[in-house]
Formats: structure tokens, sequence, C-alpha cells
């Protein structure tokens, strides 16, 4: 799976990169995520994540190719 | 409808606008392409880049976003907004890089037949636009130093952090 991190969060990860671990579902993402960069763990819990440009449940099932986005609170304007 | 024109950006009848730009917003050729004989009223409102920030000067704020995202979402705010105060014209566009202090950051116009209807929908569009839309700023001050931005303070009331207090919703 490709993963694809914006604002903040890009002081702890690449802007994007690859995945090759067995990960089942959005939450094993985000826990695989604060494991890897402990200090992101704060920004991980207030970000959603989105598949294909729509966001998805932490239950969602991630598929091999999928492209994730993880997204920080908005703060534009 | 009018709006439906477009249908990469439905935004303004007859008129490509991207929901992004790169480059400085232009307030008056955007004004221009939105006067409407159908509209007696143009709201026209302009995010700006204050100097100061926390106490702090700031010399320019840096915009990212989720381009496929943001520009989808933007579209839909404002198709949303079109239908429900029947506008007859709508748009709006969001900068993305380097946005100097005193320059424009985001442009919502609205135009329908009477004022009314034109300032409650402007409204809901900047704010859904801000709350929801994923663009995150990183300020610069003048002190060399950065910082990720001013997340909304709406978790303090809603307990979610994607939950939003809309000033649209204001009983004032």
């Amino acid at each position: 799976m490709k993963i694809k991190v914006f604002a903040a969060l890009k002081d702890y990860f690449d802007k994007d990169f690859l995945l090759e671990e067995d990960l089942k579902t959005i939450a094993d993402l985000k826990a695989h995520l604060a494991q890897q960069q402990p200090k992101a763990l704060a920004l991980l819990n207030l970000c959603r994540f989105a598949v294909d440009d729509e966001f998805v449940a932490l239950s969602h099932l991630i598929h091999e190719n999928d492209e994730i986005s993880v997204i920080p609170p908005s703060s534009g304007g | 409808m009018k709006m439906m024109k477009s249908a990469l950006f439905p935004q303004v009848a007859e008129v490509d606008i991207t929901p992004l730009s790169a480059t400085d917003l232009d307030l008056v050729q955007l004004l221009s392409l939105a006067h409407d004989p159908k509209a007696g009223a143009v709201v026209l409102f302009s995010g700006e880049v204050r100097d100061n920030s926390t106490g702090k000067t700031v010399d320019y704020l840096d915009y990212e976003a989720h381009e496929s995202m943001a520009s989808k979402m933007i579209c839909a705010i404002v198709e949303e907004a079109a239908k429900r105060w029947h506008l007859t014209k709508a748009l709006a566009q969001h900068r993305t890089g380097k946005v100097m202090a005193g320059e424009s950051a985001v442009v919502v116009i609205t135009c329908s037949p009477h004022r009314k209807e034109a300032y409650a929908a402007n409204r809901y569009i900047i704010d859904r636009i801000k709350h929801e839309a994923p663009i995150w700023k990183c300020e610069y001050f003048t002190d060399g130093t950065k910082e990720w931005g001013g997340n909304c303070s709406c978790q303090k009331i809603t307990g979610d952090a994607n939950k939003h207090v809309y000033e649209f919703e204001d009983k004032a």
C-alpha cells in the first residue's frame, strides 16, 4: 500500500512511502504508524484516513494496492 | 441550472474556475466573472493573511492541500450552497503555496436576486471550507520560526477535532 501524509505529519514521516507490512485495517495502519513514530501519536489520533479520495472508518479493510492518505485536521482559510 | 455547465469545476456559469490556485487570487477578475443580470446582490468574501498570530509577526503563510480531495470538496460545498439558497452564480478559490501578509488566501463569491441569500450562502461556504477542506497552513514568522497552524478550537466544545461549530449556525 502507498501512504501519503500531509502538513505537520511530514515532521515525522516522508510525504509518501510504501508499506509492505500485513496490515488488515486502517486501525492497524494507525497503530503501525504510531509505533514507528511514538511522538506522532497525539496528531495521529486527530487524523482522518482516506482511500482513493474518500474518507474511511478505522474498521475499513485495506487492499494491497490502496493509496491511503492520512489527513490532519484542516487549517485552511 | 447554469452552474452545471462545466463538469469539471461547476462553479461559475460558462467559466471554469479551479478551486485551488498556486498563484495570486485575482479578486477583480473573479468578481467580474460573477456579475449576473439575475443577481441584485453579489457578496465577495476574501480571507486574507494577518500580519500577526499568537503574538508574533507573520511574514507569510505556506498553504498545502490534498489537491484532489480539496478540489472536489470545495466544488461540492459550493454546489450544495447554490442549490440551498438558489444562487444565480457562486464560486470559491483557495490558494496553495506561499501567501504574504495582506494577500488573499481564499475568496468566496455568491450571487442571488436579493442580499439575504447571498450573505447566508457566502458564510456557509467559507465556514465549511475552513473547517473541512483538507488544506493546511504553515505560518512563517519574521523571527525565522515556523509553525503548522492553527487548527480550529472546535474540539474544546465538541470533543472531536473533526466535528465543528459553524458560524452560520449562530442564532445571533
